[in-house]
C-alpha cells in the first residue's frame, strides 16, 4: 500500500509542479536605450501592469491551465531592424501578444515579420500608413496627429491668435508624415505653415533655429520631435530672441521639455497635445497601482499611461479567447467596447483615415501654458467615427 | 548678411566643442592605435557627473566640471591600464572592449539617472543681440575655456618632456621604447589625458544642450568624421578639421536645411577621402 502511495505521488507530482509553472510571455517592444528611452520603457511599464494586474486575480486561464503572465521586453533602439530583429526574437519565444513597438520606423519593419510570424502588436506610431487593412494583426495605443491636431489648433489660437507657424521636425517617416498632416491642420484654420526638417541625432539646433526665425513666423511648433530635441529647441528659441508662442501637436513630452529648456520663464507661452487628461486624479492614479504591484516607480507618465489602456484590453481578450493565438486574440479585441477604468470611455477608430478599425480613441488633454502660468491640461472627450 | 555672420558664429562655437572632442579621439588612436568607441561615453559621463556634483551634493558649478574632468581621467586611465593595456596590440579586442565600455555606461547611466533629460542649466544665461546677431554668452564662456584647453595640450604635447614622449610613441612605438620611454606609463595617461577632454566637454556642453543617457552616440559619429577628415593621428589635422566641420555643418544647415546640411558634411569628406586618403594634414597613418 505504501509502494502504491508513492508511486501515485511520483506520478502526481510533475503534474502538479507543470500546473504552478504555467507562464504566458507577452511581449514589450519599444526603443529602451538612447534618445527615445522614455517612450519604450512606457511599453514596458504598461505591459508589466496589465500583467501583473492578471496576476493578482489568479493569473489567465489558457488551453484549460491557469497561468500567470510574464514580461519579455525587447529594446528596439528606435530602429527598423531592432524591431524587426525584436518581432522575430519575441516569436522564437512563443510570444505572440506584443506592447510595442513605438515609432514608424520601427512599425513599418514590425508589420510584416509581425503578420508572418503570427504575432499581435500595438504600436504607438504617427506615420500616415501606421495602420493598413493587409495587417489585421496591428492594433494602435491612441490615434495619430490626423484624428485631434485640429482640435487642438483651434483651442491654441484661442489664447494666442496667429497667422504664420514653422513646424520644426526630425526628417524621417514620423516627423514628414506628422509635418504634413499639422501642416494641413494649420492651413484649415488660416495659418499659413512651413516645414523644418532635421537629422535625428541633431544635438545643436541654432542652424535650423536661424533658419526658422529668417521666416518671420508667428509660432513654432515642435510637432513629434523627440521631447529632449524639443526642450533645447525652445530654450535656443529663446536665446536668439524668439518671443511667439511655441506648439507641440505631436507627442507628450511637456514636463522634459519644460526641465531641457530652463523652466516656465523660459517656456513662456506654450500649447500641447496629451494623449490623456493628465490633470484627472484618476488617471494620476496609475501610477499609485504600478507602485503597489510591482513594489517600483513607472516610467513614462503620460505616455505610460496612454499605452496601459491597449495592455490591459490585451489581457481581457487573452482571457476572453482562452489562447495565446493572435489572430483569436485579435478577434476578441474588435468586439470589445473600448473603455478603461482609469481613462474613462472611449471609441475604435481609424477606419476613415486608415481603411481599419483598431485605434484606440480615448479621452486626450490639451494644455496651455501663457505667460509662463501652466493654465491646465483641458479634458476633451473622444468622439466615435 | 545677417544669417550669414550667425553661421559664422555658430560655425566657430561648434568647431570649439568638436576640437576637445577630436583631439582626445585623435590622441587615443594616434598612441595606442586604438580608434576609442567609448569616447561619447566619457563625453555623457562628465555631463552626469557635473550634473550630480552640482544638484545632490550642491557643489559650484566651475567645482563639478573640474571633478567631472577628474573623474573621466581616472576612469579613462584604470581602463587602459587595467584592461586596454593587456590586448592593446589586438585592434579587434580594443574595438569590443571600448564598445562594451560605452554600453556599461549608458546602461548604467540609464539605469542610474533614468531615460529621461536631467534638469542641467549653465549657470550664465541670455545672449548678446547685435542686431539681429545674437551670440549666447554660455558659448561664449566655452568657447573661451575651449580654446584655452587646446593651447594648453598643445603646449603640453609640443613644449614638454612628456609631450616628446609621447608623440615619440606615436611615431614609432619600437624606437620609443628602444631609448627608454615606457608605453605602461605613458598609454595610460594618453588615455586619462583624452578621455578627461571628452569629459570637460560634457560638462561643458550638456548643460547648454541637454544631458540623458543618449547624448554620446552622436558625439562618437562627430569625433570619427573630424578625425578622418583631418587625418587619422594628427593633432594639428583634428583641431584644423573641428573648425571645418563646424563651419560646414553650420552654413550647410543654415543655407540648406538641416537634411541637406548633414549631406554636405558627409559628401565633403568622402571626396577629401577621395582626392586626399590621409586627411586634411594627414601623414602615413600610424603602422601600429
Amino acid at each position: 500500500m505504501r509502494h502504491l502511495l508513492l508511486a501515485v505521488a511520483a506520478i502526481m507530482l510533475p503534474a502538479t509542479a507543470f500546473a504552478q509553472s504555467c507562464e504566458l510571455k507577452i511581449g514589450a517592444m519599444g526603443p529602451m536605450s538612447g534618445g527615445g528611452a522614455q517612450w519604450g520603457l512606457s511599453m514596458k511599464s504598461a505591459a508589466e501592469l496589465a500583467a501583473a494586474e492578471v496576476n493578482q486575480q489568479g493569473g489567465v486561464k489558457i488551453d484549460g491551465k491557469t497561468c500567470k503572465v510574464a514580461v519579455v521586453s525587447y529594446d528596439s533602439k528606435y530602429t527598423p531592424d531592432g524591431a524587426a530583429a525584436g518581432a522575430n526574437a519575441l516569436a522564437g519565444q512563443d510570444i505572440h501578444l506584443i506592447i510595442g513597438p513605438v515609432g514608424s520606423v520601427e512599425n513599418a519593419a514590425v508589420k510584416p515579420v509581425a503578420a508572418r510570424n503570427g504575432e499581435l502588436a500595438w504600436n504607438a506610431a504617427y506615420a500616415t500608413n501606421a495602420q493598413e487593412p493587409k495587417y489585421p494583426l496591428m492594433f494602435q495605443v491612441s490615434p495619430p496627429p490626423a484624428i485631434w491636431a485640429d482640435l487642438v489648433i483651434k483651442r491654441a489660437m484661442k489664447t494666442f491668435p496667429m497667422k504664420s507657424v514653422a513646424i520644426v521636425v526630425p526628417n524621417d517617416q514620423t516627423g514628414t508624415d506628422v509635418a504634413s498632416v499639422d501642416g494641413a491642420a494649420y492651413k484649415a484654420n488660416g495659418v499659413a505653415a512651413t516645414s523644418e526638417f532635421y537629422q535625428r541625432g541633431t544635438t545643436n539646433f541654432a542652424p535650423i533655429i536661424t533658419r526658422v526665425l529668417a521666416t518671420h513666423p508667428d509660432a513654432v511648433d515642435t510637432a513629434s520631435s523627440a521631447p529632449g530635441d524639443a526642450g533645447v529647441i525652445v530654450k535656443q528659441l529663446r536665446l536668439a530672441g524668439f518671443t511667439g508662442p511655441i506648439g507641440r501637436v505631436g507627442g507628450p513630452g511637456t514636463a522634459e521639455i519644460l526641465r531641457v529648456s530652463g523652466g516656465m520663464d523660459v517656456l513662456k507661452d506654450f500649447y500641447w497635445y496629451e494623449a490623456v487628461p493628465t490633470d484627472d486624479p484618476k488617471v494620476q492614479a496609475i501610477d499609485d497601482e504600478y507602485r503597489k504591484l510591482l513594489g517600483h516607480d513607472p516610467v513614462g507618465g503620460t505616455t505610460f499611461w496612454s499605452y496601459l489602456p491597449g495592455a490591459r484590453m490585451t489581457m481581457k481578450a487573452l482571457q476572453t479567447a482562452g489562447t495565446n493565438d493572435a489572430d483569436k486574440v485579435a478577434a476578441v479585441l474588435r468586439t470589445m467596447p473600448v473603455e478603461d477604468p482609469n481613462i474613462g470611455k472611449g471609441y475604435w477608430t481609424g477606419k476613415k483615415y486608415f481603411g481599419i478599425q483598431q485605434t484606440l480613441f480615448f479621452p486626450f488633454g490639451i494644455g496651455i501654458i501663457k505667460d509662463g502660468k501652466n493654465l491646465g491640461v483641458e479634458r476633451q472627450e473622444a468622439q466615435p467615427e | 548678411m545677417a544669417e550669414f555672420s550667425q553661421a559664422a558664429i555658430i560655425g566657430v562655437s561648434l568647431g570649439a566643442q568638436y576640437a576637445l572632442l577630436a583631439l582626445g579621439f585623435t590622441l587615443i588612436f594616434g598612441i595606442l592605435g586604438v580608434v576609442n568607441f567609448a569616447h561619447g561615453g566619457f563625453y555623457m559621463l562628465g555631463g552626469y557627473v557635473a550634473y550630480s556634483c552640482v544638484a545632490y551634493a550642491g557643489l559650484p558649478y566651475p567645482l563639478a566640471v573640474l571633478v567631472a574632468v577628474i573623474a573621466t581621467g581616472a576612469l579613462g586611465w584604470i581602463f587602459e591600464l587595467y584592461l586596454l593595456e593587456r590586448m592593446v596590440d589586438d585592434h579587434l579586442a580594443t574595438l569590443m572592449l571600448t564598445l562594451g565600455l560605452y554600453l556599461v555606461m549608458s546602461t548604467g547611466l540609464l539605469t542610474i539617472f533614468g531615460p529621461l533629460s536631467m534638469e542641467f542649466a549653465f549657470p550664465v544665461k541670455g545672449a548678446m543681440h547685435l542686431g539681429p546677431i545674437y551670440v549666447p554668452r554660455e558659448n561664449l564662456i566655452v568657447l573661451a575655456i575651449c580654446l584655452t584647453t587646446i593651447a594648453a595640450l598643445w603646449l603640453v604635447l609640443y613644449r614638454t618632456d612628456l609631450g616628446r614622449g609621447l608623440r615619440a610613441l606615436a611615431d614609432d612605438r619600437a624606437i620609443a621604447m628602444a631609448q627608454g620611454l615606457r608605453p605602461k606609463l605613458l598609454f595610460p595617461l594618453a588615455f586619462a589625458i583624452a578621455t578627461a577632454l571628452a569629459g570637460l566637454t560634457g560638462a561643458l556642453v550638456t548643460p547648454i544642450l541637454s544631458l540623458s543617457p543618449g547624448v554620446g552616440d552622436p558625439v562618437l559619429a562627430t569625433s570619427f568624421l573630424t578625425v578622418i577628415l583631418g587625418g587619422l593621428g594628427s593633432l594639428e589635422g583634428a583641431a584644423l578639421a573641428a573648425f571645418v566641420v563646424g563651419v560646414v555643418e553650420a552654413f550647410s544647415s543654415v543655407y540648406f536645411g538641416g537634411s541637406i546640411g548633414a549631406l554636405v558634411l558627409f559628401v565633403l569628406v568622402l571626396l577629401l577621402l577621395v582626392f586626399r586618403p590621409t586627411g586634411l594634414l594627414g601623414r602615413t597613418v600610424r603602422g601600429a
